[in-house]
């Protein structure tokens, strides 16, 4: 008989090794990569390489909030990407628009007469919105000059949508591949509403030059581009620190159980729905944060990304890297983009077959499904499951 | 057909010999007084010009001669001839090398002769147009029905008053009740333009109520067209249409413009305009006073604006408070045109009937849109409701079944040249290739997936993609025809409003066909009974000795093969990508989801609210559908709180949690 | 001995079968009762509504000492008022220990942030090693609960139960399954645990329902057919016609 477990709790990150191990490696990745930068040490690796980088960290920090909603609450959400995306967009307001006013009241400067405030505004309006026919400021840009306040709609937007959606489709006990369709059917009418050229965010033509930071035009982009990679990075940490831990106490507890079986959750007292509520929130959140910090980097940002399809890939990353576990998202969203980017950017060799010349942008996409039905099939637990494998034996 | 076509030309030959004998005594009649009295004539026309073949014309025509109507359509056709040798007319017809000269007023063969010694007359446009207009009385009354009625456009396009009286002369002789109608009602439409008494007119202007053709409504229209007016005070002397309140009919801008068109106000100055004129006046750093560096705001602008008004530099402007002073002093109206009231007070009644009588035919049009647009949703979703109720898998590769089924009528296209022939053997032909990779797909990946729907999922997701880039890498990214056959091409048109493309008809009927089809199959086979055994309970099912495997398969291979069906519907008005198939998945999930899942009914309930709501939304704001499509997905999302199930939703027990 | 659960004149139909027909049953506390009937006498919908998974088409379910309505409220309020349900099939969360299976079941607040903020204390670790050892699974506190015997999982969820430490528990067939021996475990824990709360049995076991020696309700065609002891009901002809056949 074992004694009463009645020991003061460890610190959480001795009674998670694998955190501690993947801080440690973010943490010597980002070592090595700021070594081999263009912008700070030995010039090996180019500013678009950082960039891509940079981004993939990002989307590791989206795969991870995936693979928590997913992996242990069991919801297959198809909408993070558009909580992505609209984080992207809340800090692309104020990137588009203070950029523009620098340039606006630049070439205003020379003009014999000084320019008034009303007509620096329409000076603005017109140089954002004449692609889409319009010379005012749509009403939801009326605090695009407050970084603060964008930073804030960063976190509100993508958070308040997720609490008034969850709110909606769990308390209509809206689960499985329901709920799944139904998350799909909201990325897509946010998709929808963003093409529209009259709805203040520009139509199809998205938000563009948002590499191009105010107020620090003066510096090289391969110095921006590493600082931004070390923002990813320092997100990607912590956000995994956050959920890592979130996901490991009691609370882990009765979210994995509302995933195995939710009914028997609710006879033990719990409010299943809050719970859901709390992960959908805090992951969608999570992913606009994300979102904000991958758009810069970007450059831009268009409806096209938010399409349902977008997310569905992000399950698909997660699949593949293996849910269930945090550095298995990780693995998967890191693998999957840059393998992507590197068979679609012409970087992967076409293979000769005499009779066809297989060329790896026609064939990736190919190759990719097909790959994934077979995770799907043959390995369920995905990448991250191989480390078991590894482990488990002595 | 052949007896029809026997039957047609035996009436066409009696009815030309019935016209004969009824023609002789006029042309017996005639035999004398033609050619001299072209004679008179011969050099305006021989060569006519349109400045002074107007009189020449009606003097020819006023002298009441049978045969002169058919001379000047001749003429009119080219056909008449001119022998310099004796200056005489005739007509022609060819005789190989040469040309047949005939006789105008006996209708004989006089000689034959080469293209040289005779000149054929040709009138130029504007001379055609003059005949043409000359002939209309004549052509009212011509034997071929075909004339008549060509006789009644002419009319439409350019309607007078002189054609009251010819017209209404011809309707008492008319044959054809098709044409009697029109004529009648373009009789009406004459007089209500061009009547001679008022009341003659107000009654025809009555009848046009309701009246939904094109030309009733913009006859009806002229009627009531107005011209903007301004003054101090309302003037007496005008019929008034109404009057215009500043702020809901018209912004204060556009008031003020119109006060500035009639001369009655200064031009507004724009900011614009006043800093650059203020900037032509800079003077030692200073503009009327004010510094430039307090320039920035519209005050300040306004004030040395007002010091280099009163200085006499720049001419007295219209600030804001003034536009508002002027447009206020001024009272703006729309007066008709049309200066008596009670013909456009009719004319506005017959209006308000036919907008009733209008909403009554766009309703009616808007259900036929929305019922085609619900049985192509239908046809797209039926197939995967089947699949999803029965295994409860989610098949995300059903668009590009429906894809692939496309690609497969237009491969067959490319092979078999004749439209329907090609649509017979692609119809099953789709079907069985898609009923062969959706069973295929079942037994190597779907089947091992079963106690994992989620994975199903994304799965066919994976498929999905991989399909549609090979479709990509074989056909290309650009789109593909898929050409219905002529039979499909028109549309069937009720009236000006209510029309419907036959390929959209041939949909629906599909449609009804394959929901006939399902129904029979579900209910009355061996099959759909152990398909709805199944759905209902499948750990029951098995214990009945039913295979799930064969069902599944069959299901799976049964949902696919409708899906290529539809792709080939689809196809046909729409055009054939590789990402066709995306398009539709979205939608058919939310019919599936809306509907009720493993159920006919509530496929069609559920194809039948989207496709009407859909059109009913684009119908409130035609020109954005992407807004249309995002409402409709807000309305899914919110029906679903509402009945999470779907409107036929299975209930009790069987349905389980 | 008050009344603890009021069900009266409580009617459900799905899809023109009616599961439940006017049923009327009165539970004290403390109690043991076993209900009993055949197959599709509404043993397990009387349950349902009990616990608020299904809603009755008409009739009062009240509850306690403040004669609250249960009628209005969700599942997880309803089981936080005091009503624990162990279910028919075996339902622990089995890629989860015993250990945190029972700490999800142990009676504390339930909200998400009390539940984000929980911190181990020596008390709930010193209840949840109790528990164990009264369902016999103190040293498998570690063990995946997937990784348990049938009986064991049966037993799992007992303990899960009486961690909740309810008022009310709603038992649906515990025996099933089970050895001899287990069963005579099984009733011993269900006994004692009738001491202190109501405890409602559902079984088809008669010899299970004879070891328990309680009062007996015969459900029949969804309402009450006899009440009393085993052997009162026994000796009832219409419980005889009913289990035997007309």
């Amino acid at each position: 008989m074992s004694k009463p477990d009645i020991t003061p709790r460890r610190s959480f990150l001795a009674e998670n090794p694998s955190v501690m191990w993947f801080l440690g490696l973010l943490g010597l990745f980002t070592l090595g990569v700021t070594v081999l930068a263009e912008g700070f040490g030995m010039a090996l690796l180019s500013t678009s390489m950082v960039k891509i980088l940079g981004m993939t960290l990002c989307l590791c920090l989206i795969a991870v909030a995936m693979d928590v909603v997913w992996g242990y609450c069991g919801i297959l959400s198809l909408g993070h990407f558009a909580f992505f995306g609209l984080g992207g967009y809340a800090i692309g307001m104020w990137l588009m628009y203070a950029r523009t006013q620098g340039i606006v009241v630049d070439s205003l400067a020379n003009a014999p007469i000084p320019p008034t405030q009303g007509e620096i505004n329409d000076a603005i309006a017109t140089q954002i919105f004449g692609v889409v026919g319009s010379n005012e400021l749509p009403l939801i840009w009326a605090f695009a000059d407050s970084l603060a306040m964008q930073l804030l709609f960063v976190v509100l937007v993508p958070g308040l949508l997720a609490l008034v959606f969850g709110w909606l489709a769990f308390r209509s006990r809206v689960t499985g591949v329901y709920l799944s369709i139904l998350t799909q059917a909201m990325t897509l009418a946010l998709s929808l509403y963003l093409f529209q050229n009259d709805t203040g965010l520009r139509g199809n033509n998205g938000l563009s030059g948002l590499q191009n930071i105010p107020g620090l035009l003066h510096l090289p982009q391969s110095t921006i581009a590493l600082w931004f990679f070390w923002a990813s990075a320092a997100a990607l940490g912590l956000g995994y620190l956050f959920f890592a831990w979130l996901i490991s106490g009691k609370f882990g507890s009765v979210v994995r159980a509302i995933r195995d079986n939710e009914t028997r959750v609710r006879f033990l007292g719990y409010h299943v729905e809050s719970y859901k509520l709390v992960i959908f929130t805090l992951t969608a959140v999570v992913s606009g944060l994300a979102g904000a910090l991958y758009y810069p980097q970007a450059g831009i940002i268009n409806p096209a990304e938010i399409a349902p399809i977008a997310s569905i890939y992000l399950a698909v990353w997660v699949a593949i890297g293996g849910r269930g576990r945090l550095y298995g998202a990780v693995i998967g969203a890191a693998v999957v983009s840059l393998a992507s980017s590197w068979f679609t950017g012409g970087g992967a060799p076409d293979i000769d077959l005499g009779f066809y010349t297989i060329n790896w942008t026609d064939w990736w996409l190919v190759l990719l499904g097909l790959g994934f039905v077979a995770v799907t099939l043959f390995f369920p637990r995905g990448i991250g499951g191989l480390f078991d494998m590894l482990v488990r034996k002595p | 057909m052949r007896f029809t076509a026997l039957l047609a030309r035996a009436l066409a030959l009696l009815m030309m010999l019935a016209c004969a004998v009824i023609l002789r005594p006029d042309e017996a009649r005639a035999q004398s007084a033609l050619q001299p009295l072209l004679q008179k004539y011969q050099a305006d026309l021989a060569k006519p010009s349109r400045r002074t073949i107007g009189p020449v014309i009606a003097d020819l025509l006023a002298s009441d001669h049978p045969g002169m109507a058919d001379f000047l359509r001749k003429w009119e056709a080219r056909e008449v001839y001119l022998r310099p040798a004796d200056g005489l007319f005739f007509y022609a017809e060819d005789a190989g090398d040469s040309l047949r000269l005939i006789d105008i007023d006996s209708g004989a063969a006089v000689a034959e002769v080469g293209s040289r010694e005779v000149d054929q007359i040709r009138p130029n446009a504007g001379v055609r147009r003059e005949l043409a207009a000359a002939l209309v009385p004549y052509e009212l009354n011509a034997p071929e029905p075909a004339r008549r009625a060509e006789a009644l456009e002419a009319i439409t396009r350019s309607a007078d008053a002189s054609q009251i009286a010819p017209l209404r002369g011809s309707i008492e002789g008319e044959t054809d009740p098709a044409l009697k109608t029109r004529k009648e009602r373009l009789l009406t439409l004459l007089i209500a333009q061009f009547g001679a008494t008022k009341s003659e007119r107000l009654d025809a202007i009555a009848g046009l109520g309701g009246d939904t053709s094109i030309e009733a409504r913009s006859v009806l229209n002229q009627l009531t067209a107005t011209r903007d007016g301004v003054a101090e005070t309302l003037p007496d002397d005008i019929n008034l249409a109404r009057v215009l309140e500043v702020g809901t009919d018209l912004t204060e801008a556009e008031a003020h413009d119109r006060l500035v068109a009639a001369d009655l106000a200064p031009p507004r100055q724009t900011a614009t305009d006043l800093r650059d004129v203020l900037a032509q006046h800079i003077v030692d750093g200073t503009v009327g006073g004010v510094p430039l560096h307090q320039l920035n705001t519209t005050a300040a602008r306004a004030r040395a604006y007002e010091a280099l008004e009163q200085a006499g530099t720049v001419p007295p402007r219209a600030a804001p408070d003034e536009v508002a002073q002027a447009v206020a002093a001024h009272v703006f109206y729309a007066e008709y045109l049309q200066p008596d009231p009670q013909i456009t007070q009719a004319a506005e009644d017959a209006l308000t009937a036919t907008s009733r009588t209008l909403g009554l035919y766009q309703t009616a049009d808007l259900v036929l849109d929305g019922l085609s647009l619900a049985s192509i949703f239908f046809l797209a979703a039926i197939g995967l409701a089947i699949t999803f109720g029965v295994m409860g898998v989610i098949n995300m590769a059903h668009g590009e079944f429906i894809m692939m089924g496309a690609y497969t009528g237009y491969v067959v296209q490319l092979f078999i040249p004749d439209y329907t022939v090609s649509l017979l053997i692609a119809l099953p032909l789709a079907f069985a290739v898609t009923f062969g990779a959706g069973v295929a797909m079942e037994r190597l990946v779907i089947r091992h997936l079963y106690t994992r729907p989620l994975e199903t999922l994304l799965a066919t997701f994976g498929i999905s993609i991989a399909l549609q880039q090979l479709a990509k890498n074989i056909f290309g990214t650009q789109a593909r025809p898929l050409t219905a056959p002529d039979w499909l091409g028109g549309a069937i048109t009720l009236n000006d409003i209510v029309s419907i493309s036959t390929i959209r008809v041939a949909i629906f009927v599909l449609a009804l066909i394959f929901l006939a089809l399902l129904l029979y199959i579900l209910k009355r086979t061996r099959l759909g009974l152990e398909v709805r055994a199944v759905t209902q309970n499948p750990g029951m099912g098995a214990s009945m000795g039913i295979n799930p495997d064969r069902i599944n398969m069959l299901t799976f291979g049964l949902g696919s093969g409708i899906a290529g069906i539809a792709g080939v519907a689809i196809g046909l008005y729409a055009q054939v990508t590789s990402e066709m198939g995306a398009n539709y998945i979205v939608q058919s999930f939310m019919t599936v989801v809306v509907g009720g899942v493993g159920n006919v009914w509530g496929t069609l309930a559920g194809a039948s609210l989207i496709g009407f709501l859909q059109k009913g939304i684009e119908w409130f704001n035609p020109s954005n559908t992407l807004a249309a499509q995002t409402y409709m997905v807000l309305f899914v999302i919110l029906f679903i709180q509402f009945r999470p199930k779907g409107i036929v939703a299975l209930k009790g027990r069987a349905a389980g949690d | 001995m008050t009344t603890l659960l009021e069900v009266s004149g409580v009617s459900v139909t799905f899809d023109g079968f009616r599961a439940i027909n006017n049923l009327s049953i009165q539970v004290a506390e403390p109690e043991l009762r076993a209900v009993i009937g055949p197959n599709g006498a509404g043993k397990t919908t009387f349950m349902d509504i009990v616990t608020g998974k299904t809603r009755p088409d008409e009739g009062r379910v009240v509850w306690g000492e403040k004669n609250i309505s249960l009628l209005g409220m969700s599942e997880s309020a309803i089981a936080r008022a005091g009503i624990g349900r162990k279910f028919q099939k075996p339902t622990v969360f089995e890629d989860q220990t015993v250990r945190e299976n029972l700490r999800l079941a142990l009676k504390n607040k339930r909200g998400p942030l009390d539940v984000l903020l929980f911190r181990r204390s020596a008390e709930g670790a010193a209840r949840i090693e109790e528990l164990a050892r009264e369902i016999g699974l103190a040293d498998d506190l570690p063990r995946r609960a997937g990784d348990l015997s049938h009986g064991q999982k049966q037993w799992l969820e007992i303990g899960m139960l009486l961690a909740q430490d309810p008022r009310l528990l709603l038992v649906d067939e515990p025996a099933a399954g089970m050895t001899p021996a287990e069963r005579e475990h099984t009733t011993d824990i269900l006994k004692r645990a009738a001491q202190t709360r109501a405890v409602v049995v559902i079984e088809h076991d008669m010899e299970f329902v004879r070891r328990l020696g309680c009062k007996v309700t015969v459900l029949h065609e969804g309402s009450v057919l006899a009440e009393g002891s085993l052997d009162h009901v026994t000796q009832n002809k219409e419980v005889i016609d009913v289990y035997l056949g007309r």
